[in-house]
């Protein structure tokens, strides 16, 4: 009888983890574009954040035993980017004249408050747009949104009071914490 | 449960992202961008060979400044392009009262109660204090030095051709421009670690970032000069106690054995503290790769900053509480010192000159002297015996400071 246990050598490791990454990569990237597009606000920025994150990932592949925390990886590597002074300038100076369409601009069902408040988050400071989108979108606890950006829960807190107190102040009257019945 | 603004946050959210089904990266495109960043590690890795090739940086070349659109003229380093510079030896006298006066800096300077970037080209209104200022893209990066409620310490900022803040800026331990103003590097904090970012003024590369461990905010890096074309020694104040040095400018930062703490860096070397004694501190440079033993030490001069080429180290007082009283011009590569400017102190008199010094090529230092009770004073000073007070005036009792340190 021979054995059954068969070593695939350096290439047919190479070949599993490609399969691998492929498989994750086709099943994943929808989400995680959303993501990117709502950290980095149009899709140039978006395609870049991504492909960086999922080169990371690429190179990291071997080392991450638990793939339940691939998602979790991919976000942490886009938030830091997005959140890096040099890029944003890079990417200001690089997409100046991007007229790329944005598909995700059209919403039939739109009164126009998405619209309005979609471009408040926008203007937002990095960091508080990150708790944002981690927190109202992914719909992450305080505890995920800490251990994605590297922060404690108190600071992740302080982060979204601020910027749910930026929105207020820039939005619509609508969103008057007295109208809204917002107030507490 | 969700306020009613939280819930029209998440819809926004949802209505603007969840349209889009776009997957427009391939796996080989990934690949791609993992091989670029395999090579940066890399990179960084072969800074030995680098270091050793570029140990003469090209001077006099104009710094590539901001854009055209600007109306505001580029900080340019200008550096002499005098082949063979006179050097004398001895000690120089620096009397402010006494010297010649040339009407105009070789750099740029800032009037810090202006606050205003004082060039050769005119003055110009900053939106607030700058301890360092330098053309980045089509604006200008500077640090800037906050004392408010919110805000204090020294940030990053990235200003437009208007001079006006561009972005909220993030803290920072400095910005060093490499001394033909073909690379800056600085660092900034993002909330969880460090990096330093280096990045081509002209912006024909993309910017390289290299990531700390995570830490805290007061464990700062903070950048000392160029030691190749393309990377940065950096001190880090891990446990604020314990600072170490790297090398950066890749993926992955590369420490550098062999000082207590680093102070500046030039071409392939860098200078810092080696011993701490019951005497007092001594001083070295050591290879920027290999690090390890110094070539040369000192105990009378702490070191730092190196001319453009790195051939000469500038020494000052090892002691000095209001400022060092001499500045002594040093062979960098022997120690071996070539020629010390001494300032004109009368007795019971307490100045001298600030550290924060910018080098003009090989061939002079533009330095702040300060006597009793006068008015501070940016002072040339040349190899050749030379002293020369930059008769700019100054806005306020501050007076004036180099734009940009060497």
């Amino acid at each position: 009888m021979t054995a059954t246990l068969v070593d695939m050598g350096p290439h047919g490791r190479h070949a599993d983890k490609d399969a691998d990454f492929s498989a994750y990569m086709a099943a994943r990237q929808p989400a995680l574009y959303r993501t990117a597009y709502l950290l980095a606000g149009d899709h140039a920025s978006a395609e870049d954040l991504l492909q960086n994150a999922f080169a990371k990932l690429y190179l990291s592949w071997d080392k991450i035993r638990d793939h339940g925390a691939l998602d979790g990886y991919v976000r942490r590597v886009m938030v830091n980017e997005n959140n890096s002074l040099w890029r944003r300038a890079w990417k200001r100076r690089e997409h100046s004249t991007d007229t790329m369409p944005e598909t995700g601009a059209v919403d039939t069902y739109d009164d126009g408050m998405g619209g309005a408040l979609w471009s408040y988050v926008q203007t937002l400071p990095p960091k508080q747009r990150s708790v944002i989108v981690l927190r109202y979108y992914e719909q992450l606890s305080e505890a995920e949104i800490a251990d994605v950006l590297g922060i404690s829960v108190g600071t992740v807190k302080s982060q979204a009071s601020r910027a749910l107190a930026g929105l207020r102040a820039r939005a619509p009257r609508s969103l008057n914490p007295h109208e809204s019945g917002d107030a507490s | 449960m969700n306020t009613p603004l939280e819930d029209q946050v998440h819809d926004a959210l949802h209505r603007r992202a969840d349209p889009i089904q776009h997957a427009p990266l391939s796996v080989t495109d990934v690949r791609h961008r993992a091989r670029r960043i395999q090579r940066r590690r890399a990179a960084v890795a072969g800074v030995a060979v680098a270091a050793v090739l570029a140990i003469a940086i090209p001077v006099g070349l104009s710094a590539t400044g901001p854009g055209q659109r600007s109306d505001v003229p580029p900080a340019t380093r200008t550096s002499s392009p005098s082949p063979v510079p006179t050097v004398t030896s001895g000690t120089v006298t620096v009397d402010p009262d006494s010297a010649d006066v040339v009407e105009q800096a070789p750099v740029p300077l800032l009037d810090v109660d202006g606050p205003t970037l004082v060039t050769a080209d005119g003055t110009f209104d900053l939106p607030h204090d700058f301890s360092t200022i330098t053309p980045y893209l089509d604006g200008w990066a500077g640090v800037g030095v906050y004392d408010e409620a919110d805000k204090s310490g020294d940030y990053i900022e990235l200003l437009g051709p208007d001079l006006r803040v561009d972005d909220e800026g993030s803290p920072t331990g400095g910005l060093v421009v490499r001394p033909d103003g073909g690379r800056i590097a600085w660092s900034e904090y993002d909330g969880t670690r460090w990096r330093v970012v280096v990045a081509d003024p002209a912006g024909g590369s993309e910017p390289v970032s290299t990531t700390f461990q995570p830490s805290s905010l007061d464990e700062k890096v903070i950048p000392l000069g160029f030691v190749s074309d393309d990377t940065v020694a950096v001190r880090a104040m891990y446990d604020s106690g314990d600072p170490k040095t790297f090398v950066a400018g890749g993926d992955q930062p590369v420490e550098v054995p062999g000082l207590l703490q680093a102070d500046a860096a030039s071409a392939g070397v860098i200078a810092g503290s080696t011993e701490i004694g019951p005497d007092g501190t001594c001083f070295g440079v050591v290879d920027a790769v290999a690090g390890g033993d110094p070539g040369w030490t000192t105990c009378d001069h702490r070191l730092g900053p190196f001319s453009a080429t790195g051939t000469y180290v500038v020494g000052t007082s090892t002691e000095a509480e209001y400022g060092s009283p001499d500045i002594t011009v040093l062979d960098a590569a022997t120690g071996e010192e070539v020629l010390t400017f001494e300032a004109a102190l009368p007795k019971r008199t307490v100045g001298g000159f600030w550290t924060q010094m910018t080098w003009v090529g090989d061939e002079a230092i533009v330095a702040r002297i300060s006597i009793g009770n006068e008015d501070p004073q940016m002072m040339l000073l040349g190899l050749d015996g030379s002293v020369q007070r930059i008769g700019v005036a100054a806005s306020g009792v501050s007076g004036l400071t180099v734009a940009v340190p060497s």
